[in-house]
């Protein structure tokens, strides 16, 4: 398996109403009307990127873990914004909610990481709808541990894929890290944190399966219009 | 005693793991220093950092389908509005966000400022019924005494301009609302270029088309602003709404005062 490979399938799967699939689109619509292969200045050019030959982009990394990392990236916003959103809401409480202002600070603190290595080959944040799950104290533990799962999931199975020792490097230590949230979340939950002597790497499947089952890439309401307006005036 | 154990067994595990210099060791050393050196990581992790203060935020959504708001977070409550995903303009039905709380039952409501008549309503829907929630740092305000507008960021005034208001027969509604929608390139000089819609409405001109929202837009008569002059919109000199359009995002409350 390919890295874009698996960047497509977690797209297919991870984007409910096709926001990012129509915003790449448009995108490479634009870009081959200037013939231009890599677009320097848009966010959603690392599928471009995927579909693009070997090679390298820009910044020295190669397109193909370019698109490995943008593949994190879009899963360390979906962690960041979900557990911002947790804390924002004050609707946590207790050990849950200390948790959330720790975790949430080194999502952001990836994601600041992640956008600053790729500069403007970087995935453009989307939008994410998490349906009161961070609004709840039960739904909010039960959807971090599936998503802290599904990071350390997706680390492990894309670190091998990666060309750069550089890259693979800072891979492993946020892998890690990740795992400790996982193990964090899931004490919270109630469950085992770690009841395994190896974690088996987790297929493509089973990761999209779960991104498909929380449907929480959204696309943005329309708020423009070019209709007259009717208002009194 | 229990101290002492620990510090041996730290320093046996750290003898095992080539710690230490012991003799005939070297040539695992050899090996070490024959292999490649360890890559620097291409990721910098910066330090983590808490929230920021969230004074200055609020929160906003928009419709998915078409829900009743009600009085209390129940299905059993009354009902306030039925609301519809869209404007009259075509654009999403944005609401701004209170608070949540879940039901007797687990299921989650919503409360809503509710773009109805009288102003200031608010309601609750089913936490469903909406989408995504986002942020807003911004705050329009309007002073309908002083006939000037005013755009603040995270608490801070970024705009400031003259406005017309509405006449004595025709008053703009004072309250708090929400920007909810942002109109251009239509044809009718008398809104101007830019066009925003409020969720704010006419007190009296009830039976006006579409049901007489109150709108923040540009003019095709600058000489009267700023003054008491519209049907109760917000009006604004054309350049001062271009450059309001660059600032403001929808989302944004809106206080008429």
């Amino acid at each position: 398996m390919s890295g874009h490979d698996s960047f497509d399938e977690f797209l297919a799967a991870a984007d409910r109403d096709g926001a990012i699939v129509e915003t790449s689109a448009q995108l490479e619509a634009a870009l081959s009307r200037r013939r231009l292969l890599v677009a320097a200045a848009a966010g959603a050019s690392a599928v471009l990127l995927t579909q693009a030959g070997p090679g390298r982009a820009a910044g020295g990394l190669s397109r193909s873990d370019t698109s490995i990392l943008n593949y994190a990236l879009v899963l360390e916003y979906l962690q960041a914004s979900f557990y911002t959103e947790a804390e924002r809401s004050g609707a946590l409480s207790g050990k849950t909610a200390r948790a959330v202002r720790v975790v949430g600070a080194v999502e952001r603190a990836h994601v600041e990481a992640f956008l600053k290595l790729l500069g403007p080959d970087a995935v453009k944040r989307p939008l994410f709808d998490f349906q009161g799950t961070t609004e709840q104290q039960q739904p909010f533990l039960k959807t971090a541990v599936a998503l802290e799962d599904l990071a350390v999931a997706a680390y492990k199975g894309q670190a091998p894929k990666l060309r750069s020792r550089a890259v693979l490097a800072a891979a492993v230590g946020i892998h890690s890290v990740e795992a400790r949230h996982a193990a964090w979340m899931r004490e919270l939950f109630g469950i085992k944190p770690a009841v395994h002597a190896f974690d088996q790497p987790a297929s493509r499947a089973s990761i999209n399966q779960v991104v498909a089952s929380t449907h929480f890439i959204a696309r943005q309401p329309r708020t423009k219009a070019r209709s007259k307006p009717k208002y009194t005036g | 005693m229990a101290a002492l154990a620990v510090t041996v067994t730290i320093s046996l595990l750290w003898a095992g793991l080539g710690g230490s210099h012991r003799p005939g060791a070297s040539s695992v050393t050899g090996s070490d220093a024959a292999l490649p050196a360890a890559p620097t990581p291409a990721l910098t992790i910066g330090r983590p950092e808490p929230l920021r203060s969230s004074g200055f935020l609020s929160r906003w959504t928009s419709l998915r389908t078409t829900a009743l708001a009600r009085v209390r977070p129940a299905a059993s409550a009354g009902v306030v509005a039925e609301l519809r995903p869209t404007t009259p303009e075509g654009t999403a039905n944005v609401l701004a966000v209170l608070r949540a709380r879940p039901d007797a039952a687990g299921a989650l409501w919503v409360k809503v400022r509710l773009p109805i008549l009288p102003n200031g309503r608010v309601g609750w829907v089913r936490r469903q019924a909406v989408g995504a929630y986002q942020t807003a740092n911004t705050h329009f305000v309007v002073d309908r005494r002083g006939l000037r507008a005013t755009l603040y960021r995270d608490g801070k005034a970024v705009f400031n301009a003259p406005v017309g208001v509405g006449t004595a027969s025709w008053p703009t509604p004072a309250g708090e609302f929400l920007v909810r929608s942002e109109l251009t390139r239509y044809a009718s000089p008398f809104y101007g270029p830019v066009a925003f819609g409020t969720s704010a409405r006419s007190a009296v001109l009830t039976d006006w088309p579409a049901g007489g929202f109150v709108g923040i837009h540009g003019t095709s008569e600058p000489q009267l602003l700023p003054g008491r002059v519209s049907h109760g919109c917000i009006r604004m000199r054309n350049p001062d709404i271009l450059r309001l359009a660059e600032l403001m995002p929808v989302g944004t409350p809106l206080t008429i005062q």
